[in-house]
């Protein structure tokens, strides 16, 4: 099943790939039907889940080179699922928004479906010589949507891109390395599988190395700060599609990684790491919040917020505690949808008026009522209204922070306070007023193909903010397991109301 | 006469060296061909084509040959057959692998340059002779156990290899690359042979099997002679195979000989050194493994380093790639640290690599015409445009020597840093997963140039048996990126003796 869902959308690319060449029209539709494959196996999956099962489902697992331990083992488990629907959900989204493309439309699909393909792959190894596969491959399709297909300065934006990532995992793969034989020196045979390596001995030293060396790479990848100066410029560069992949699902894989790999393999390093991870994530609330408010351009505060919004993903990992890491896991979800729904809003204006600078619109709400009340929508939920997905995620990371590191916790509440202050001063300038200038003055609103793209990502985002459980019932017995772990290799206890045990925390309205 | 007696009654000794004696004769024929019938190109390229596989159908029997003796009880047929010609030569598994390697970089390279051979008019078969020279000659040097025959190998593949890089007469660029070739090349036999000499004072010994035994059951108490021949021998050969700082000549021969040959030439002499360096260090050396792994560390340190970062700053493929491979050099040394057990990685590298090396250049020669001249990585401005499968798979070629994930390029890096690891040279593989990340953004900018910038210029179309090779050189870049176990599962037996 799950390597069908990998596989789904390469050979989704490979019949775009062949399709004839004097049937352009053709490339972007298919590739669009083509890419509701993983979505329907996708959904099979999340339904088929089973909630309280921590161990890892629909597992599959196949020795790829024997002599050297590499498998192609893949398996899913609630830390996973939510990004692998929210995956196959954004890429139909993005396809569909990328009619604008309108040179080597081809090559542009083949990429998008590539990428897709990469991405749920990353989510779903479990073989870290897989994963690590993965992780770079998909560097290569992403390299050239923003390269190719970005606005006047990709070129740079595409290689500083592909070169700090890079760089960022070099390292990882040695640790991946230095893991699998340290695997062989204990047990005789060298392994990558992530079920294996979770019985290592460590040792101090050779731990804090590999949390270094993994968290270096995912740090890079959330970004947070100070590693986050590739993210604005790919974003501002990248096409619509590519900064909705990249932030909705690409940066995912930082949270991702630091959340399965660094905590769940090292759980010593992490426990000891908290002071630092907790401090750059909330220095990345604050620092990106604040950016965010200055920047005048529409993409690049988005993109800003983002390194804000991601600050609390890695907090309420590294709070340790029930409601961090379920808030961490939703919040993943919750980023993708919002982010991805507000960058696909800019490139809708932007398509229009080829600007995104705010200080070229005003009074947009006149002209355009259906677009400002979705940009408001999309607003709202970035900034975490209540009863919208973007409150119960830093909720739930705010509550659990608290529980463990009340001090952060209180810092970071203000990258609430700061994001509303972005969000809706921005919004103030580009859509009320009056609408004074000539240019703005005959734009059309929203097309039925815009608010088509628009409707499963607000839909999404009222469930989530409205019926949370949905996806933390299935993801709760996950992490609990992560914290069971930690609590039982090492000496950290989970402060008093930090675990479901001592308190249950409902979802939704707090 | 001698093929007919070697088919009819196998004897083991002369199996031993059938490929070499088939390309040898292979080479006269040709010549003898050229000058009587006046054939055209084409069919001479036929005659050679049929050479190599008779060849390589040799080499196929020898692989058999030596699986039987291998589970062979007699211990007298195994000598035989296992160390003919008095123990001068080797018939294992792994000189075996590095003649089926060198055949195929022989038949791709003709076949990747092949506007070359057309270009030189009646000249082409002097080309194709000396291909198949050099051939037999590095295969020679493969197969050796012998520091002489191995010497002899060497010069027989170089002297074939300094004549290429010049076949373009009238050409100064190209002379000027014969030129340097011919003379920092001799500067490097020279040494070569210094060491056999110091290494001969210092053990007695000019079989590499002697020299072994000499070794195990000796304690030598001044070794400086001995150490000093060993490192000449080093030093000898990583100038074969362009490691650094004995890789000053490669970017001027690369760029200035005619592009047709280059990639062969390249791999060609990158298969026979590493063959030969794996022979000396592990066959002749195994005891001294704590002495030489350092050096070899050291020459892979630099070789990374200094091949990344002059990479980086050259405007000019041929020297690009010229580097590149002075880092691949580098990358290929790392797995040669653990001694013996990392054999098997070097060999999938340096198949993998090689394969690379001559489809690379094979679209190098496309863009350049086949001759020499300049070949600037603007001249590849906008080639996705204009030539779109040339483009992808120069770029699947690229990203290959990269040794992005799901190309072969990556599977032979991750093979060569755990050997590495394993033999406790952590550091080294630190030093060579950054170098791997400069290695992208040099061949990013190619890329770059292929896809993200207009370019105005015209590509000759490639010639038909040089679009064959670059696809069949990309295609194998992922399918043993996908599926390396085949190929590892050989290389796994090319543990030399």
């Amino acid at each position: 099943m799950l390597t069908w869902l990998i596989a789904a959308p390469a050979l989704a690319a490979l019949v775009v790939a062949f399709l004839p060449k004097d049937r352009k029209e053709l490339y972007l539709p298919v590739g669009i039907l083509l890419s509701f494959v993983p979505l329907a196996v996708a959904g099979v999956v999340f339904f088929e889940f089973q909630g309280g099962e921590a161990a890892f489902q629909f597992a599959e697992r196949v020795a790829w080179y024997q002599p050297w331990g590499i498998e192609w083992n893949v398996g899913i488990d609630g830390i996973s699922l939510g990004m692998i629907v929210l995956t196959t959900i954004l890429f139909p989204i993005s396809l569909a928004a990328s009619t604008a493309i309108n040179h080597r439309v081809k090559e542009f699909v083949v990429s998008v479906l590539f990428l897709e393909a990469g991405l749920i792959g990353t989510f779903l190894a479990l073989d870290l010589f897989l994963f690590f596969v993965f992780f770079e491959a998909i560097l290569i399709p992403m390299y050239f949507i923003i390269g190719i297909w970005g606005s006047e300065r990709r070129i740079y934006a595409a290689v500083k891109f592909f070169i700090y990532t890079a760089f960022g995992s070099a390292l990882m793969f040695a640790g991946i390395i230095a893991l699998a034989f340290l695997h062989a020196e204990q047990t005789g045979a060298p392994s990558f599988a992530y079920q294996d390596l979770l019985g290592l001995d460590l040792g101090v030293v050779d731990e804090r190395l590999l949390f270094a060396a993994f968290g270096l790479a995912f740090a890079i990848k959330v970004p947070m700060f100070p590693l986050h100066t590739w993210l604005p410029d790919a974003h501002v560069e990248a096409p619509t599609a590519g900064s909705v992949l990249l932030a909705g699902v690409m940066l995912k894989l930082g949270t991702y990684g630091l959340l399965r790999f660094n905590l769940g393999l090292f759980p010593e390093a992490s426990v000891d790491a908290v002071p630092i991870m907790a401090t750059l994530a909330v220095i990345g609330i604050v620092y990106g919040a604040v950016v965010a408010i200055v920047q005048p351009d529409l993409k690049k505060l988005v993109a800003y917020s983002s390194v804000s919004h991601l600050g609390f993903i890695v907090l309420g990992t590294f709070a340790l505690t029930s409601a961090g890491l379920q808030g961490a896991v939703i919040q993943n979800v919750n980023h993708g949808l919002t982010t991805g729904a507000l960058f696909l809003l800019v490139g809708m204006i932007y398509e229009r008026r080829h600007t995104k600078n705010i200080a070229d619109f005003g009074g947009l709400w006149k002209v355009m009522p259906i677009y400002s009340g979705m940009f408001l929508f999309a607003a709202f939920a970035s900034i975490g209204l209540p009863g919208l997905n973007g409150f119960v995620g830093e909720f739930l990371v705010l509550v659990g922070t608290y529980a463990s590191l009340p001090g952060f916790a209180i810092v970071a509440a203000s990258g609430v306070v700061l994001a509303a202050i972005y969000m809706l001063w921005a919004y103030e300038r580009v859509f009320t007023g009056i609408p004074d200038k000539p240019e703005n003055q005959a734009l059309s609103d929203m097309s039925g193909r815009e608010i088509a793209i628009m409707v499963p990502l607000v839909a999404l985002i009222l469930v989530l903010g409205m019926y949370p459980q949905v996806l933390l019932e299935k993801t709760e017995a996950s992490t609990e397991a992560v914290l069971d772990r930690i609590e039982a290799v090492t000496d950290y206890e989970v402060p008093a109301p930090g675990r479901l045990t001592d308190l249950y925390i409902a979802g939704g309205d707090g | 006469m001698i093929f007919a007696q070697v088919l009819v009654m196998p004897d083991v000794s002369w199996l031993a060296i059938a490929p070499e004696i088939a390309l040898g004769l292979g080479a006269a024929i040709v010549l003898l061909v050229e000058v009587q019938f006046l054939p055209p190109i084409k069919r001479l390229g036929g005659l050679v084509a049929a050479i190599l596989a008779v060849a390589f159908g040799f080499s196929l029997w020898q692989w058999f040959r030596v699986d039987d003796l291998l589970s062979s009880t007699d211990n007298a047929e195994f000598i035989a057959g296992f160390l003919p010609f008095g123990q001068m030569v080797v018939l294992d598994h792994a000189s075996v692998l590095a003649r089926l390697a060198l055949l195929l970089v022989a038949a791709l390279g003709i076949g990747a340059g092949w506007q070359l051979f057309e270009r030189l008019g009646r000249r082409g078969a002097e080309a194709l002779a000396l291909v198949l020279l050099a051939t037999s000659g590095f295969m020679l040097m493969a197969s050796s156990v012998h520091l002489m025959m191995m010497f002899l190998g060497l010069e027989v593949g170089s002297i074939a290899l300094y004549v290429l890089a010049g076949i373009t007469r009238g050409r100064a660029t190209s002379d000027e690359a014969a030129i340097k070739y011919f003379l920092l090349g001799s500067v490097a036999s020279a040494i070569f042979v210094y060491g056999v000499a110091l290494v001969f004072a210092g053990t007695g010994e000019l079989s590499l099997l002697g020299a072994r035994s000499f070794l195990s059951g000796t304690v030598v108490t001044r070794p400086a002679v001995l150490l000093i021949g060993l490192a000449m021998l080093v030093v000898g050969l990583a100038f074969k195979i362009s490691a650094a700082p004995f890789h000053s000549w490669a970017p001027d021969v690369y760029q200035g000989a005619p592009a047709g040959i280059v990639g062969y030439m390249a791999a060609a002499a990158k298969i026979g050194g590493f063959a030969a360096l794996i022979r000396v260090l592990h066959t002749g050396f195994p005891s001294m493994l704590d002495e030489w792994a350092p050096l070899i560390a050291g020459i892979a340190t630099l070789s990374m380093v200094l091949g990344g970062i002059f990479a980086l700053v050259q405007d000019d493929v041929r020297r690009l790639l010229a580097y590149s491979g002075v880092a691949h050099a580098g990358f290929i040394l790392t797995g040669m640290v653990g001694g013996g057990v990392g054999a098997p990685d070097v060999w999938f590298y340096l198949a993998v690599y090689t394969i690379q090396l001559v489809g690379a250049f094979g679209v190098v020669s496309v863009i350049a015409g086949g001759t020499a001249g300049p070949t600037p990585i603007a001249s590849f401005a906008g080639l996705g445009k204009r030539q779109p499968m040339l483009a992808v798979s120069f770029a699947i070629l690229l990203l290959g020597m990269a040794g992005i994930p799901l190309t072969s390029g990556f599977v032979a890096k991750f093979g060569v840093f755990q050997t590495a690891w394993q033999a406790g040279f952590e550091w080294l593989v630190v030093v060579a997963v950054l170098a791997s990340v400069v290695g992208f953004a040099f061949y990013l900018r190619v890329i770059v140039a292929m896809y993200m910038q207009d370019g105005d210029g015209t590509s000759p179309e490639p010639a038909s048996p040089s679009r064959t090779v670059i696809a069949l050189t990309a295609t194998a870049t992922i399918v043993l990126g996908l599926l390396p176990a085949p190929l590892l599962d050989l290389a796994a037996n090319a543990i030399p003796l």
